[in-house]
This record gives C-alpha cells, sequence and structure tokens, in this order.
C-alpha cells in the first residue's frame, strides 16, 4: 500500500472538513439539512477565480507566483472579496427564499426541497456565467516536496491543511469563547428558550449563513488550488460533507473537521484498494453505517 | 409587597392562542402593581400557562395589548422584551443544559452592557452560593432545584422590573419547593414585581399578595392570597365541582 494515501487522504479530508462545518453548523442551528451548502463551494471558488482575474488585469504583478507557492498575490487578495460575496449570496437566498419558509413556520421538508431547488438553481446559474468547462487558478505546475515515510506533499497542499487547521481552531474559539458563539449554541439548543433569554435569533442565523458560507468559498478555493474548478465541484462533494457532518455528530466543529478527515482518508484507501469508480460509495458506506450504528456521530449527544 | 400603586403591568383585553380561530386566553384584564408578588391559579388547561407565554411573546397574540409600566410591549419582539425589564422563566427546559452555569449566565448577561456583565454574574453568585460553587458544571448535571434557582438567576441578570414564572415548582420535591419559594420571596423583597403560574396551591398563596384565578381563558376572581386561601370559591374553580365547599388545604 502506498503511505501517499495518507496525505491525499488528508488533504482531501480538509476541503470535506471545512464544507462539513457549515453543513453542521446550518443543521444545528436551522435544523434543516442544506442541500444547497456544496453550491458555495462552487460559487465561492468561481468568485474567487473571476476576482483574481479582475485583480490581476489591473496589475501583472499580483499574478507572480508567491515564493513555492503556484499563485500570486491576487488570490489571497481575491479570497477575501470571495467570502464576503458567497456570504452575501448566502444571505440573499435565506431572504429570498428560506426566511420566508421559516416565517410561515414551514416543515422541514420543505425546506430541504427548497434547498434542492436552491442547490438546482445556482448550480444552472453558474453553468449558464462561466460554462462547464474546468478551470484553473493556476497551470504552473508544482514538485511535491518529501515529507519522510514516503509521503509528498506541494506547498499549496501544505499551506491548504494549514489553513484549514487555522479556520477550524479559530470556529472552535468562536463557538466556545464569545457572545455570538455562545447565542450560536443556545439558539442550536433551544430557540424559544434563546429568545426568551434576549437573543436575536434572527441575527444568529445571519450569522451562520455568514460563517458556513464563508468556510464553503475557502473550501471551494482549496478545492480549486488543489484540483480543478467546475460547476459540479461542490454537489459531487455533498455526500462526503454530510458523511462527514452526521459522523462528527451534528453540531460539532471539531467533529464534522475530524470526520471530514476521516472521510477523505477512507475515500483515499478506497480508492487505492478498490479503485476510484468506488470513491463516491465509500462516502456512502460511511453514512449508513454511522446512521446504524450512532446516529448521534462521534461527539454528539444521544437524544 | 403592595407597596406601591404603581401598576407594573397590565393585560387589556388580551386574547392568544396558537391558533386564532381557537383562543386560548379570551379577553384577560389583568394588572399587577409594582412589587406585588401574584399567582395565577386555575384548573388544568385553564390557559394560565398560555397566558403568561402570551406576555412574554412566545404565544401569538390575536388582539387586546400588554402594558409594562407605561410601554406598550404587545408587538415587540420577544427577545427585545428582557431589554424593557420583562422577564420569563418557562416551566421546562428553562436552561441551557448543555452549557455551563457560568456560560448560561454571560448569556443572559449579553443584553447588558458590557462594563455591567462581570458585576451582575457576581451579583447573582453571591445570591446563589449553589451555583457560584461549580461555575464550570454543565447545567444538565444540576438537580432540579438547582436548575431552577439557575434559571431564575438567569432571568434576574438583567435586573428586570416585572419576573414571570411558569410552575416553577413542577417536578420539586416538598422540601426544594420551600426553598425554591423563599427564594422567590425573597426575590420579591428586593422590589422585583413577580407574577406565579403555580399548580402548587398552598406553597404559592403562602408567599403571594394576591391570586387571579383563570379559568377557560378568562379571569374569573381575583383577591388577596390571605382570604382566597381560605375562600370556598377558590377550591370550586380551581379544584373542580367535586371539592366545592371546602377551603383550599393542598
Amino acid at each position: 500500500m502506498n503511505p501517499q494515501l495518507i496525505m491525499d487522504g488528508l488533504i482531501a479530508g480538509a476541503m470535506i472538513g471545512l464544507g462539513a462545518i457549515g453543513i453542521t453548523l446550518t443543521y444545528s442551528i436551522l435544523r434543516f439539512a442544506n442541500f444547497a451548502h456544496g453550491e458555495m463551494i462552487s460559487w465561492g471558488a468561481y468568485l474567487a477565480l473571476a476576482t483574481s482575474g479582475l485583480l490581476g488585469s489591473l496589475s501583472g504583478a499580483l499574478l507572480k507566483p508567491i515564493g513555492p507557492f503556484s499563485f500570486g498575490w491576487s488570490l489571497p487578495l481575491a479570497v477575501f472579496a470571495a467570502v464576503a460575496l458567497t456570504a452575501a449570496l448566502a444571505l440573499f437566498v435565506d431572504a429570498l427564499l428560506f426566511g420566508p419558509l421559516r416565517k410561515r413556520r414551514s416543515a422541514i421538508i420543505i425546506m430541504v426541497m427548497a434547498s434542492f431547488g436552491a442547490s438546482l438553481a445556482l448550480r444552472s446559474l453558474l453553468e449558464f456565467i462561466f460554462t462547464s468547462k474546468p478551470v484553473y487558478f493556476s497551470k504552473a505546475l508544482q514538485i511535491a516536496l518529501p515529507l519522510g515515510g514516503g509521503l509528498r506533499a506541494t506547498p499549496d497542499q501544505l499551506l491548504s491543511l494549514t489553513i484549514a487547521a487555522l479556520l477550524v481552531v479559530a470556529v472552535h474559539i468562536l463557538l466556545t469563547h464569545t457572545a455570538i458563539g455562545r447565542s450560536m449554541r443556545a439558539v442550536s439548543e433551544n430557540l424559544q428558550l434563546a429568545g426568551v433569554a434576549g437573543i436575536d435569533v434572527r441575527k444568529v442565523i445571519r450569522t451562520v449563513w455568514v460563517l458556513g458560507a464563508g468556510l464553503a468559498c475557502i473550501a471551494g478555493v482549496m478545492a480549486g488550488l488543489l484540483v480543478q474548478i467546475r460547476p459540479y465541484m461542490g454537489f459531487d462533494l455533498l455526500l462526503p460533507l454530510f458523511a462527514a457532518a452526521i459522523l462528527g455528530g451534528i453540531g460539532s466543529v471539531p467533529g464534522a473537521m475530524l470526520a471530514g478527515l476521516i472521510v477523505g482518508l477512507a475515500e483515499a484507501l478506497g480508492v487505492q484498494l478498490i479503485g476510484a469508480e468506488w470513491r463516491a460509495a465509500v462516502a456512502f458506506m460511511i453514512l449508513v453505517f454511522v446512521l446504524l450504528l450512532r446516529p448521534q456521530g462521534l461527539f454528539g449527544r444521544a437524544e | 409587597m403592595s407597596n406601591s400603586q404603581t401598576v407594573a403591568l397590565s393585560t387589556q383585553a388580551l386574547v392568544a392562542g396558537y391558533d386564532p380561530d381557537l383562543p386560548i386566553v379570551r379577553g384577560v384584564d389583568f394588572s399587577i402593581r409594582s412589587g406585588e408578588l401574584v399567582i395565577v391559579l386555575g384548573p388544568n388547561g385553564a390557559g394560565k400557562s398560555t397566558f403568561v407565554k402570551a406576555i412574554a411573546g412566545l404565544v401569538p397574540i390575536h388582539s387586546g395589548a400588554t402594558i409594562l409600566g407605561d410601554f406598550d410591549i404587545t408587538a415587540v419582539p420577544t427577545h427585545e422584551k428582557i431589554r424593557h425589564g420583562l422577564a420569563f422563566v418557562p416551566q421546562t427546559e428553562n436552561i441551557f443544559a448543555t452549557m455551563s452555569i457560568h456560560d448560561n449566565l454571560l448569556l443572559a448577561a449579553n443584553v447588558l452592557p458590557k462594563e455591567k456583565r462581570s458585576r451582575r454574574v457576581a451579583d447573582l453568585y453571591a445570591m446563589f452560593p449553589d451555583l457560584a460553587a461549580r461555575p464550570s458544571l454543565r447545567a444538565g448535571q444540576l438537580s432540579g432545584g438547582q436548575r431552577q434557582m439557575l434559571a431564575v438567576a438567569r432571568a434576574l441578570i438583567v435586573e428586570p422590573s416585572v419576573l414571570i414564572l411558569d410552575e416553577p415548582s413542577a417536578g420539586l420535591s416538598p422540601k426544594i419547593v420551600q426553598e425554591v419559594f423563599a427564594h422567590l420571596k425573597a426575590i420579591n423583597e428586593t422590589g422585583v414585581t413577580i407574577i406565579l403560574v403555580e399548580q402548587n396551591v398552598k406553597a404559592a398563596l403562602a408567599i403571594a399578595d394576591r391570586a387571579a384565578i383563570l379559568v377557560e381563558g378568562q379571569l374569573r376572581h381575583e383577591g388577596p392570597a390571605a382570604t382566597l386561601a381560605e375562600d370556598p370559591i377558590v377550591a370550586e374553580l380551581y379544584l373542580g365541582a367535586r371539592h366545592a365547599g371546602k377551603a383550599v388545604t393542598s
């Protein structure tokens, strides 16, 4: 067995973990499975690509690769704009679709179906604007560096892993040590009591959309940087995202990240042992086993 | 403690319920003076909990008004009511069980200006030493009585003018009920106006200034707690027809 599968699994798992954090927060606070979350990953990647291209056209110096990485300053700068734009898109979809449904106290299944509709519309719009042809942040070739133990990774991959780890720590601190984090946990536990305790639930919901979409955007940029950018990139990640969110335990940020890494590693192992065509089946199997054996996940609480 | 004639909270022809075609609270005119402790009684299904939940903003109000002091809070969103001085302690699930005692209090203190938060949390720990002993304990691990104390502490942190409690004695042993009620009486004596929905009539009447009796969503009777405790009408309305003619003894 090639030990490189560990590195491949960790890198894929970091992207899955970041996306799964958004899923788990939406699920625990808004109480529905948001199938449009994958589209935030795709839109985040395309918005970063478009902004990076725009910045590059304004100043060619911004396209010059930074140190060992494959991209220039245009990309990190574009990521800030893309995070803000993806968050704005999530808020727009909420105001247009989910907000009115919440107001009518719609059943969960209606919210889920609405998220399917939103997913389809957002993906089609992306395909209409950017076409379905794969695109790249950079076509520069990177040499993977030996890390010891038969593992190799490119500087872009190592940077992505570091950023994912930092973001998980930051979100965990936000949830456990800040006022807005406490409010989010309170709304997740008891919506009515949160209102009675003076928490503006609408503000918490907006925060969840912004946070989830922001992380999805960064996951999308990572996926675009390490693989390629396609309108279906987020949709294809949806199954592993849900597998990770449920395996980690709904509402648990460290759980989502750890489960993302587990799903990524299991997928990489599956690819090496039984073939790449079975990659999606691995996430599906994990999802089924968790739901059957430990529905509360690794860090969730049994109902 | 009915030492003031100022009305702390009143409802005017309040109609409320989940279904506008089937209101549970049907035209209730109620008022409580500053510093009073009023117990709301009534048989099961009389609409007591719905009445106080409607005041707190948890049940839709279809007509009528709720006035806090001089301010109409009928349309004020639930989360804003606490800023106006109205605190509510629900009957069940009234604490955040997965969070620590300290986080429960910090969460409630968020509505205060930053500079006041730590002082108020310290004040509440002084008032409830049981909670101060283990601030990092997960609230879900507290006993029933301690949970009620935390729920009351959470509500008090904003120094409300009116505190509403929905059956704080539910599920507690008689000894703990006495402790909870003694705390409520002490809080009331600091000037906090209290509305208490209760099934534990004897214990509640012992600390209340006045009682109001709701029957079928309407205010049927009210009067001083001391006289109501001996009034056969309370037995008839509160305990049902088979107890008619007997004074309240339990």
